[in-house]
């Protein structure tokens, strides 16, 4: 299986880069995987990712339960102004809200 | 402009819902469909093509979904048809849907499809019969002319 998401970790955090434009159904499982590369701080990178649908929400909420089950902060970053809609729309962005790339800065 | 009517045909595997995307992407750039209203359409036509390949035609290999696009000075409308044996339109459920604890912990249940459909869309309509479903999506153009 291809590998989606590259991991960038320091400290307690780990940003999750994800190398699709789409989250779907045929990229689901590759994305999944990478759940096991959680840490205490977890970023979701959506800088490359154009398009995600109900399959692709679905698989996000796999971060968003194991985040819940560890104890871990889980966050979107670079989330489209499309996606930021959905994601208010499916109130996602309770469970993984969204933060800047120099709010990291203090991490590093 | 000579666009009426365009038909995509997919076979029943979700790795061809990604054809009707860029199919949807192409025609709404040729109709110009402003960026914000086009990647709602996106994502209504992906929900509605997943729908007929997984509970239409429970993804079997021979059964095809048939998308057709008409455009008229009005609307446009995407025909979503499977060749499945038809649902219970009663049933479908096209309520708004939130990520709630219960997702949470049912370890993410996939229930925002037909949600997110009746909120992208200016209209939708579900037609079924034995011989199968068709999901109809309209957008208005005077919605979407820019």
């Amino acid at each position: 299986m291809t590998t989606l998401v590259e991991r960038e970790k320091f400290g307690e955090v780990v940003i999750l880069h994800i190398r699709t434009n789409s989250i779907d159904a045929v990229s689901a499982a590759s994305i999944e995987a990478s759940c096991n590369e959680m840490q205490p701080i977890t970023v979701l990178n959506f800088r490359e990712v154009a398009f995600i649908n109900s399959a692709g929400i679905s698989v996000l909420l796999k971060f968003v339960v194991k985040a819940r089950k560890a104890g871990y902060k889980l966050f979107a970053m670079n989330l489209s102004p499309h996606h930021q809609k959905i994601f208010k729309m499916v109130e996602m962005s309770r469970f993984m809200p969204t933060i800047e790339e120099r709010d990291l800065a203090a991490y590093r | 402009m000579g666009m009426e009517r365009i038909e995509v045909h997919i076979p029943s595997d979700l790795t061809f819902e990604r054809v009707v995307r860029a199919s949807t992407d192409e025609i709404g750039k040729v109709l110009e469909i402003p960026t914000d209203r086009l990647e709602d359409l996106k994502l209504a036509v992906s929900e509605a093509v997943c729908n007929a390949i997984e509970h239409g035609n429970q993804q079997m290999a021979d059964k095809l979904v048939m998308v057709v696009f008409t455009v008229d000075t009005e609307k446009l409308e995407v025909h979503v048809i499977d060749q499945g044996t038809g649902v219970d339109i009663e049933r479908l459920d096209f309520s708004e849907q939130h990520v709630e604890d219960a997702h949470i912990e049912g370890e993410g249940r996939r229930g925002f499809g037909m949600f997110l459909i009746s909120a992208l869309v200016d209209q939708y309509e579900v037609k079924s019969s034995e011989e199968g479903t068709t999901l109809t999506l309209r957008l208005y153009r005077k919605e979407i002319e820019p």
